[in-house]
């Protein structure tokens, strides 16, 4: 098991090294000159050689590879060139927002999508199936900003049953210690703004969870018919065991392998999804922060933030790996 | 009363397909402790029978419409499912083909044998875990005590199958239906889990049905044999007799196309012509007259009743003195099971009532082609397994929409 | 003692031993009996005529309108009602098809074709291009889905071109593998082994022989990545990064434009975002039913 742990830990490096040679390509070789692109065309030659002294790129290629390799492993991200701040700090602040919003969105697709998609195997071909397979069908064709969009409109104009947006109520005033707005609240104790936190953080988690939660589902239901036919199934009835721990620890121990396996690509979606949920919800996460980014030409912020990602992804498949492995002893004995 | 008294079963598949008419009609006994071979080519009904005995055809499709089956006086077919579900594995226990795939992957061999015994007794875990020691020895395997911890792939076929086996036998059942325990494991292997079953079968008293194509299997296995055909018993006797003076043609032709032992030197292998019936047209006529080299006219329209070869009206159903009986119209004498063709001067098989040779024979044989292609496609389908990649990231969820995060 | 005579063995892959076009045509046969991939091929077929047609069939320009006639509500006149600027938006939903399916396609085939080509030189050639052509691979995975994407469309600036390229850049690792995945599981099938003891070189062999019957999964997943596609392009012009031209009537822009306006206007989300469902309905029907019909094996 150690063993299998250090092969993929081994296997990330070249991932993780080819990651670094993009992202600093991305910044350092912008089209025309990366100062003048980063300050734009109007910038003045002094901003613009300070701005080249700044990203050092007076020196060799391969020196600032280094240097931004370097400083990454430091954990020197650079500074926002709008505001000067330490980027580090910044996303800091603004990860727990995302990672609420996530987490929220996989509970919402996990808790419904497996149950679901057992449910549909367990009435393989009947209407309540394809019900099922209908409602996948939709979930997975609907953008998470279609679905925000609609959501907000009917919860938040028409009923007014839920915030349209936002973390909390602007009036509250939550002191933030985590940032994490549901243990922040837990931490004052005002389980009042816990709930609130919670009604604000229900759309958006819908939005972002409604595709994993139809892909969820559709690769449990074909998972439990699979295992189902399996030999062993029927070894487990013969034996006199109850439906119920047939269903439970036989079909459901070897059902759950593929979809372990799809719960952690869906992480990646989850992360790239809360970049367009966090704008329709106006949610102060690091997603938004890259979409502000952009629009001012602040280069670094998107580089950096898409290396946070990308390397929260790394780390999750790494966990459903080694959860994988743990869960299948095939693979945890080889 | 005999320990399990199978009357008039019938059972048939509901499919896309139609109707699969898998078990036609068997009835059957058997004492405790007694040991029968059921014996026919495959596909013709020896799983179906002994899975709708303990209720667990496939769901929804197989379903038991007619006949009873009758196990200490219970009628198995009526009983509500819990108290089915008390019976399976302690009383009637079962041991399958395929050793490779009949133990959970990803459960203990301990876990798979612990939860059998307290699925019926009521024992500790610590208790149930000494039983499972003391069967795993019994049935032969080295260390017993060190390998409850391990998982099924960590053992070899045969030894798979001797896991099999003990937990078959951890409640001492009354009943043990083997369904070809031998078939995917090498010839010596065979022979040893075969010896391991006779042993602990006489030594517990256990009766035994073995589920086989081979009939060299059965020889030395069991006291009676019932022969099946398309979802009929066509020949049953005590496994002496059966050997010594087979009667039916299908049985006939079963003995010549396989080698035996006491072959006279020089005598040649005769296969069986032609293909086992289409399952899903129901059954007129002798099933087996497409093939048969006795056929009468009278075949293609009656299918004949298992009759006992001396005519005698008083039938023995159990035991070493079973009444030997045969379903023919047209028994071969005694030269002729012998020649393995029919000897009498000028006789031809009765040709096929206008043309329906073709409904029978021909077709038939494409569309089981078809089916068997279809089904070897589908078994060469795993089930998806998607294996990380070296660097951890997932393989694209190539059966499911992708996810961009929109 | 051997079994008796039961009738030899199933010959274990008939499916793939069949000549090719009996494949294709077999599998065309399937699809027209598959209900739902009907429906997905009349919602592509109404969406392709949509863009085609879109100036014959649209009522009003799309891009002129006067302020005077802003945000009216559904009517006799406005199908689909009016936007901020007084535009038709039944005409500008429309026209959004136009955009839709030309990114679509161009981002997809440009996507299939990198990918293809990386996934083809892996697996035909193996050893030391595959593995490093694979890491490639894995990098490009890491960036999650569309964050890719965004990250190519900072880079490049906004445009059109640039958009397709960057929704073509996510399906490239996807189609790679998976071209890649079945170029492997086929160079051990039987009547590759045979033609290679014939002697047939190896481009050939891989041309020939290896390249058609890797092609059904790539078709599968094109099909699919059509409807990501479409999304994909959507949700850049959701979050501004759409054509450089802001009165450009592309559907996510669209849905960008009108957030300011779902109380007084939700019509204006409506339309634009079903008009994206459908199409994408559409496309993941008609990919599970050509997955069905041209790999027998697959079950739902
Ligand atoms: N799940 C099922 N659905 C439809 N038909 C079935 C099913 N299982 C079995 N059958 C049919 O029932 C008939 C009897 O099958 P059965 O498995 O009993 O054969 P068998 O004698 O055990 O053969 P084998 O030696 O191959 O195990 C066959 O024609 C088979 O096609
Ligand atoms: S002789 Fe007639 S009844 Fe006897 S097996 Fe042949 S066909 Fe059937
Ligand atoms: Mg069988």
């Amino acid at each position: 098991m150690i063993k299998y742990i250090v092969r993929r830990l081994i296997g990330a490096i070249p991932v993780l090294i080819g990651l670094s040679i993009i992202l600093f390509a991305f910044v350092h070789l912008l089209p025309g000159d990366p100062a003048t692109a980063i300050l734009g065309q109007h910038a003045t030659p002094e901003r613009v050689a300070k701005m080249r002294a700044y990203l050092g790129l007076d020196l060799p290629l391969w020196q600032q590879y280094l240097m931004y390799v370097g400083g990454i492993l430091q954990g020197d991200f650079g500074s926002s060139v709008i505001n000067n701040q330490p980027l580090l700090k910044e996303l800091m602040t603004r990860f727990p927002a995302t990672i609420e919003l996530t987490l929220g969105a996989m509970i919402y697709a996990a808790g419904v999508g497996i149950p679901l998609g057992r449910y549909a195997a367990r009435h393989a071909q009947g209407w309540s199936d394809g019900a099922v397979t209908v409602i996948s069908l939709v979930g997975i064709s609907i953008p998470v900003f279609v679905l925000g969009l609609t959501l907000q409109y009917i919860f938040a104009v028409q009923l007014d049953v839920l915030p349209a947006a936002g973390r909390i109520d602007p009036r509250a005033n939550l002191q933030i210690q985590s940032n994490f707005i549901l243990i922040d609240s837990l931490l004052m104790g005002r389980p009042d703004l816990f709930i609130d936190g919670i009604s604000h953080l229900i759309l958006p988690a819908i939005a972002l969870g409604s595709i994993p939660l139809a892909i969820i589902a559709r690769i449990t239901r074909a998972s439990v018919l699979d295992v189902s036919n399996e030999d062993h199934v029927r070894t487990a009835r013969a034996k006199g065991l109850t439906e119920r721990r047939v269903d439970g620890r036989h079909i459901m121990r070897n059902a759950w392998l593929p979809v372990v396996t799809v719960l952690g690509i869906q992480v990646g979606g989850l992360l790239a999804g809360a970049v367009i949920t966090e704008t329709v919800f106006a949610w102060g996460g690091v997603g938004r922060f890259v979409v502000e980014a952009i629009n001012n030409r602040d280069y670094l912020v998107v580089q950096n933030t898409i290396l946070i990602f990308a390397l929260v992804f790394l780390a999750v498949n790494l966990i459903v790996d080694i959860l994988y492995a743990f869960l299948n002893p095939r693979i945890r004995y080889a | 009363m005999a320990l399990l008294s199978v009357e008039d079963l019938v059972v048939r598949f509901r499919t896309h397909e139609g109707t699969i008419h898998a078990v036609n009609g068997v009835t059957f006994e058997l004492e405790e402790g007694e040991r029968l071979g059921l014996v026919g080519e495959s596909g013709c009904g020896k799983s179906v029978t002994n899975l709708a005995i303990i209720r667990l055809l496939p769901k929804p499709a197989g379903r038991i419409e007619g006949g009873r089956v009758l196990f200490d006086g219970q009628d198995l077919t009526v009983l509500p499912e819990a108290e089915v579900r008390d019976i399976r594995g302690s009383d009637i226990a079962m041991i399958f083909q395929d050793p490779m795939t009949s133990l959970n992957p990803v459960l203990t061999i301990r876990e798979q044998m612990v939860e059998t015994i307290q699925a019926h007794r009521k024992v500790t875990k610590a208790e149930a875990e000494k039983r499972a020691v003391e069967l795993l020895a019994m049935v032969g395997i080295p260390k017993a005590a060190d390998r409850l911890k391990d998982y099924p792939h960590q053992f070899s076929g045969g030894m798979r199958q001797r896991v099999m086996i003990a937990i078959a036998l951890a409640l001492e059942p009354k009943l043990l239906i083997a369904d070809e325990p031998t078939t995917a494991l090498d010839v010596t292997i065979q022979a040893q889990v075969l010896d391991l079953l006779r042993n602990l079968t006489t030594e517990q008293g256990t009766a035994l049905v073995l589920i086989t194509h081979d009939l060299g299997v059965v020889a030395g296995m069991t006291q009676r044999i019932n022969v099946m055909y398309a979802g009929f018993i066509v020949e049953t006797a005590t496994t002496a007799d059966l050997f010594a003076h087979p009667s039916h043609p299908y049985t006939i032709g079963l003995l010549h196309s396989v080698p035996r032992l006491d072959a006279v030197e020089g005598e040649e292998l005769i296969p069986i012509e032609g293909r086992p019936p289409d399952m899903r047209r129901a059954p007129t006529g002798c099933p087996f007259a497409p093939r048969c080299a006795w056929r009468l006219e009278a075949c293609w329209a009656d299918n004949p009743g298992l009759r006992a070869l001396s005519g005698e009206e008083t039938v023995v159903t159990t035991g070493e003195r079973a009444t030997h009986r045969s379903a023919c119209h047209n028994p071969p004498t005694a030269e002729e099971a012998a020649a393995g063709r029919p000897l009498r001067a000028g006789f031809t098989a009765a040709p096929p009532p206008s043309g329906a040779i073709d409904e029978l024979g021909g077709t038939t044989a494409n569309i089981d082609d078809f089916g068997g292609l279809v089904a070897a496609i589908e078994a060469e389908e795993s089930p998806i397994e998607p294996f990380p990649s070296a660097a951890g990231l997932p393989l694209p969820p190539e059966p499911e929409r992708r996810n961009d995060g929109i | 003692m051997a079994a008796p005579a039961i009738p030899a063995g199933r010959s274990a892959r008939p499916a793939e031993a069949r000549a090719s076009r009996g494949l294709w045509s077999d599998a065309f046969r399937r699809l027209l009996r598959n209900g739902p991939a009907l429906v997905g091929l009349f919602l592509i077929a109404l969406f392709v005529l949509t863009a085609a047609l879109a100036p014959v069939i649209a009522p009003y320009p799309p891009l002129a309108g006067s302020l005077a006639d802003r945000l009216q509500p559904p009517t006799a006149e406005h199908w689909m009602g009016t936007d901020m600027q007084g535009r038709d938006e039944f005409s500008r939903v429309i026209f959004g098809a136009q955009v839709s399916l030309v990114a679509g396609v161009v981002s997809v085939v440009m996507g299939v074709t990198i990918g293809g080509l990386i996934g083809a030189l892996a697996g035909g050639i193996g050893g030391k291009v595959d593995a490093v052509l694979m890491r490639v691979v894995d990098v490009m995975l890491s960036i999650p889905g569309i964050l890719l994407a965004i990250g190519i469309v900072a880079w490049l600036d906004r445009g059109l071109p640039q958009i397709m390229f960057a929704v073509a850049m996510v399906n490239v690792p996807i189609f790679a593998r998976i071209l890649r995945g079945s170029l492997l599981s086929l160079r051990e099938a039987d009547y590759v082994t045979a033609s290679r003891s014939v002697g047939a070189s190896r481009g050939r062999l891989l041309a020939r022989h290896m390249l058609p019957n890797s092609l059904t999964p790539l078709i599968v997943a094109a099909t699919l990545a059509l409807a990501t596609a479409i999304i994909d392009v959507a949700g850049l012009g959701f979050l501004g990064l759409g054509p450089p031209d802001p009165r450009t009537p592309e559907w996510g822009t669209m849905l960008t434009d009108s957030t300011k306006f779902l109380r007084q206007a939700p019509w204006l989300i409506i339309f634009p975002g079903v008009a994206i469902v459908i199409t994408a309905i559409g496309f993941n029907l008609l990919g599970d039913g050509l997955r069905e019909s041209l790999d027998p094996r697959m079950k739902r």
